[in-house]
């Protein structure tokens, strides 16, 4: 993806279909014309087929995307029925991604739709390269930091991405992002000598925008002194997240709903060494095993319209970590790395 | 499943998600997606309720469809689709609409929460009353586009869903419409109106012929009229008016006769153009005084357009749908269009007609290319089949993840409210942009006092209601202000002095009265009514407020809070044209077209009015193109309204309301379709508050 403008212009040249046209009609009127063309062109990859991963496909595909490859090492297992809803229940101890193909096809006939089970740790740049957009999700830092740096390498848009029972976020690394904004403003349209009349005008404006690094985040001091107030503003989604990395990198596994007692308590501990004090509550830790499907609705929901923006080069991704919090539903965005 | 795993969800909540019983209304965009929600949380009681069926434009977002469903029952398709997930739940589906009287107030106590994914205002007012009365907490929701909105209804503790006023629909004065079209939304409106003259249901209020009456050309009409007097069908019209005193006759017989006289000429695709483009245009011209300070509208003639005559890629022309035709073109579509069409219409029976139906593509080609000649005439842009369907079909965009974003939005806050975290349930928006917190979805910061004027909650409710009591009857009372605006099912009413019944939800029993007028029945300025409606368990004042109305004025106007109550001197013109235009709309669904009755792909099982409810939602928005809204209006499928009797000259639109459209703030909400046909207006009361959210569908 290299030249990624170059590309889009040229095959945006090619006309939908009448059946494009029919199917896609609600969302053409919203987005228009050229950003289904580009749709149309983009292939993209949804590593990690749990229920956030079932549900960014979903509406992927809906989108009328031209490839989606979905990737999977891991099988299905009794914990994907609380939102995994690509895989049928008798799909269980199946490959995830393999699983998921049926129901992922008839979603839309028109989006070629495979699957590969190779491990994600075995990738190298070489797969990365072949996509437009690559969503990662369930991965340790480690490995984020790891494809991100290739996707930087490529140009290849990176998301990652995670929910733990009601609590998401995804962060973006979009490199260098050029996009189109519409900016509207109320004209006057009425003649000198009529009742004075409005109507908006939208405008559309190019920017570019820099991403930083994963590794920002990772970089980044929860405990800053210049962050606490927009920590209090905010409040302790961050810490979570950070919580929950922490957890999975030193655990090697996310908390899990068979040792639920232990686990709220490996959390809180966790807490208390990250962030003392914080505002972070032992019943925030409750809801945080398995992936609850509404929860799974808002940031898969969320993150495919962050892909669909990026592939359209239509409006401004979020910059670049998106936190949902599921008991006021509150979804923010932190800009880190950004200066 | 969740629920089903212990461990998963903290103890108190898997509890009451197993055991609590769910009502989701609506299976279009959000619908779909809160069934999927719901059972996969483990809800193992679930009922499910719409009337519409799949069409193939839903499948973009409306995930438990694929193609084979198309035209099957949304509802029991979700249904299906939804027991794949999860075979532990129980979920009874039902092809039917919400406003039936089988689902009464009983039938909403079965449920601990209803969670409403609806895409039209009367559906939602009316669900809100019962959940109201039934006392059950209701979780609203609606989208439009990008945008989406949640909101807990319950009574006692939030404002209800018709606290605040929506925002209107917009509408158009008859002679804008007639005489002197100044956007292309007037000449859509006017196609459209065309369309039903020739093959459509007759409606009053509809004519598309020069409007002598117009005040503003009102001498330079007299002399015309004389000239004139042995003129063609369509001239016939105006001087018809004028002489026949026969109110309702009137408007009928000039529209067969329009509608004969084309029959009679084989539907001549020159005579008919001729007749609609050139000597119908000659004849405006000859008002000279709309063109002293207006640019005057330039006939076409079909030979100096076509002097080949038709061409056969017509069809193929048509297909262009992102295309601004030529006025050539549109002439040839006109003429393929009108071929189709008329085929069609003699095949029916008897006194059946055509429905429009902007997915029906000769009556959509018919309207794009009818609308862009007259645009043409009068020197307006012309537009795209594609932009003027936005507009005709009231189309309100809708997308997977908005609906997806909301309905787990909704559904968060199901798990609050059987929890009783009432702190926890404020409303929720999602927008594309974010705002200056870096917040994207956004809940309120506080629950909005219930309004102590609102018409549906308060206690003792009572509007005021403008009215012309010299010219309403007491049907079109009814329907259009009751039923259309108010939004009763079947409703009681008497004066309250005297006790007398004046409609009675009985059958037959106060039939005698329909005819009447209001002022006939000693309905005059001051009396108050006493209106009931049994099934919604909604008692209402209303305090009439009589009102002479000027030739463009609506008929009547619901005056909600009495505050607002003022005399009213604006122009006429006032709502069409001063409204920024920008807002509007919102309403329906996904699909869902709302206004229904006049679609005529979907299928009401029952015969109740109110059509659909679907999907998404609607909000409004103001960004929105104004397109859509205004389209809608003309329809107005039945009920001659306020068609005046009296003053057979003038008549004047009758603008409702409509009913189903909501629009609220914002945005996003529905997706889709179409409005209707009918129109109303709501008054003003809605203008008031018109920047607040509302809706939601």
């Amino acid at each position: 993806m290299k030249m990624d403008v170059d590309k889009n212009t040229e095959e945006a040249g090619v006309e939908l279909t009448e059946a494009e046209n029919e199917l896609y009609d609600r969302q053409i009127r919203l987005w228009g014309l050229e950003s289904q063309k580009r749709l149309r062109t983009a292939n993209i990859l949804i590593s990690g087929l749990n229920g956030l991963g079932a549900e960014i496909t979903k509406n992927i595909i809906l989108s009328g995307v031209n490839l989606v490859k979905l990737h999977d090492d891991k099988l299905v297992t009794e914990e994907d029925f609380c939102s995994q809803f690509l895989a049928p229940r008798e799909s269980l101890g199946l490959n995830r991604a393999e699983a998921s193909l049926t129901r992922a096809r008839a979603l839309n006939p028109m989006v070629d739709i495979s699957a590969d089970t190779q491990p994600l740790k075995e990738k190298t740049a070489e797969f990365f390269g072949q996509f437009d957009v690559v969503v990662i999700n369930g991965a340790s830092n480690e490995e984020l930091l790891r494809i991100d740096t290739i996707c930087r390498d490529l140009g290849v848009k990176f998301f990652a991405t995670d929910v733990w029972g009601m609590f998401g976020f995804h962060y973006a690394g979009l490199q260098k992002h050029s996009y189109v904004e519409n900016v509207f403003k109320y004209k006057v349209v009425s003649k000198p000598n009529e009742k004075v009349k409005y109507e908006t005008v939208s405008t559309p404006v190019q920017r570019e925008v820099e991403y930083p690094a994963y590794s920002n985040w990772l970089d980044f001091d929860i405990n800053a002194p210049s962050y606490q107030r927009k920590l209090r503003r905010d409040g302790p989604g961050i810490i979570l997240l950070r919580v929950l990395q922490t957890f999975r990198s030193e655990n090697k596994r996310d908390p899990h709903y068979k040792t639920r007692t232990a686990d709220i308590a490996l959390l809180e501990q966790i807490r208390d060494e990250l962030a003392p004090n914080s505002t972070l509550t032992s019943d925030a830790l409750g809801l945080l095993f398995a992936q609850i499907s509404p929860a799974v609705a808002v940031v898969g929901g969320v993150v495919a319209q962050e892909i669909i923006k990026v592939v359209t080069k239509m409006e401004a991704p979020h910059r670049n970590l998106f936190i949902f919090n599921p008991e006021t539903c509150v979804g923010y965005v932190e800009a880190i790395g950004v200066n | 499943m969740a629920a089903a795993i212990d461990g998963v969800l903290p103890a108190t909540l898997q509890e009451l998600v197993k055991k609590s019983k769910v009502l989701v209304v609506g299976a279009g965009g959000i619908g779909c997606e809160v069934l999927k929600n719901l059972v996969l949380s483990g809800f193992t009681e679930i009922e499910i309720i719409d009337l519409d069926t799949i069409d193939l434009s839903n499948l973009n977002r409306q995930f438990l469809f694929h193609r084979e469903h198309v035209g099957k029952s949304k509802a029991r398709v979700a249904r299906e689709s939804a027991l794949s997930f999860n075979p532990d739940a129980n979920i009874t589906a039902y092809h039917d609409s919400v406003t039936s009287t089988d689902y009464g107030v009983n039938f909403f106590k079965k449920f601990d929460v209803v969670l409403s994914a609806l895409d039209n205002r009367a559906a939602r007012n009316h669900v809100n009353r019962m959940c109201l009365n039934a006392d059950v907490p209701l979780i609203e929701s609606g989208t439009s586009g990008y945008n989406g909105q949640v909101e807990l209804i319950k009574r006692g503790l939030t404002q209800c869903y018709e606290c605040t006023p929506k925002e209107k629909q917009r509408s158009f004065p008859g002679c804008t419409i007639r005489n002197t079209p100044s956007e292309p939304i007037h000449c859509i409106v006017w196609a459209k109106h065309l369309f039903n003259q020739l093959f459509g249901e007759s409606v009053e209020d509809e004519d598309i012929s020069p409007d002598a009456a117009d005040p503003e050309a009102q001498e330079a009409a007299a002399e015309v009229k004389d000239a004139d007097a042995a003129g063609d069908a369509a001239d016939v019209n105006e001087n018809k008016k004028e002489t026949d005193s026969p109110p309702n006759a009137n408007g009928n017989v000039v529209r067969i006769n329009t509608r004969q006289w084309a029959k009679d000429c084989n539907y001549d695709a020159a005579k008919l153009f001729n007749k609609f483009f050139n000597e119908d245009i000659n004849y405006l011209l000859r008002m000279s005084n709309l063109w002293k300070s207006r640019k005057a509208p330039v006939p076409v003639q079909w030979d100096t357009l076509l002097p080949d005559g038709v061409s056969s890629d017509a069809q193929e022309l048509a297909r262009q749908h992102h295309k601004i035709w030529t006025v050539e073109e549109c002439a040839h579509v006109f003429a393929k269009a009108l071929k189709e069409l008329s085929a069609a219409f003699l095949k029916l029976e008897g006194n059946d007609t055509l429905v429009w139906d902007k997915d029906d593509q000769p009556a959509m080609d018919f309207v794009a290319a009818c609308a862009n000649v007259r645009s043409h005439i009068f020197e307006i842009e012309r537009k795209s089949r594609f932009e003027i369907k936005s507009m005709a079909g009231n189309i309100i965009p809708a997308i997977a993840t908005t609906n997806a974003i909301t309905a787990g939005i909704s559904v968060l806050r199901a798990f609050s409210v059987l929890q009783a975290k009432w702190e926890q349930c404020k409303a929720v928006y999602a927008r594309l942009r974010l705002n200056g917190r870096n917040q994207f979805l956004v809940p309120d910061a506080f629950f909005p006092e219930p309004n102590p004027n609102c018409y549906v909650c308060a206690s003792d409710p009572a509007i005021t209601l403008r009215i012309d009591t010299k010219r309403v009857q007491i049907k079109a009372f009814r329907d259009e202000v009751l039923i259309k605006t108010l939004n009763m099912v079947n409703p009681d009413v008497t004066l309250e002095s005297t006790g007398s019944i004046v409609i009675s939800s009985e059958e037959g029993e106060t039939e005698c009265n329909e005819q009447k007028l209001l002022s006939d029945m000693n309905i005059v300025d001051g009396v108050i009514l006493k209106c009931d409606d049994f099934f919604q368990s909604y008692e209402l004042s209303i305090i009439i407020a009589h009102f002479d109305a000027d030739r463009e004025d609506v008929l009547f106007e619901v005056i909600a809070d009495k505050n607002q109550l003022q005399p009213k001197e604006e122009p006429k013109e006032a709502e069409a044209e001063t409204e920024p235009s920008s807002r509007k709309r919102a309403a329906n669904g996904d699909d869902a077209t709302d206004d229904g009755p006049s679609t005529s792909k979907r299928s009401r099982p029952t015969e109740v009015e109110d059509d659909d409810d679907d999907d998404d939602c609607l909000v409004v928005e103001e960004d929105d193109d104004d397109d859509v809204e205004e389209v809608v209006t003309e329809a107005t499928d039945k009920l001659t309204e306020v068609s005046l009797q009296k003053t057979a000259a003038k008549r004047k639109p009758s603008k409702v309301l409509d009913d189903d459209e909501d629009i609220t703030e914002i945005l996003d909400s529905s997706d889709e379709e179409d409005a209707g046909p009918t129109k109303r207006k709501r008054t003003k009361l809605e203008e008031t508050k018109a920047g607040e959210v509302i809706s939601i569908d």
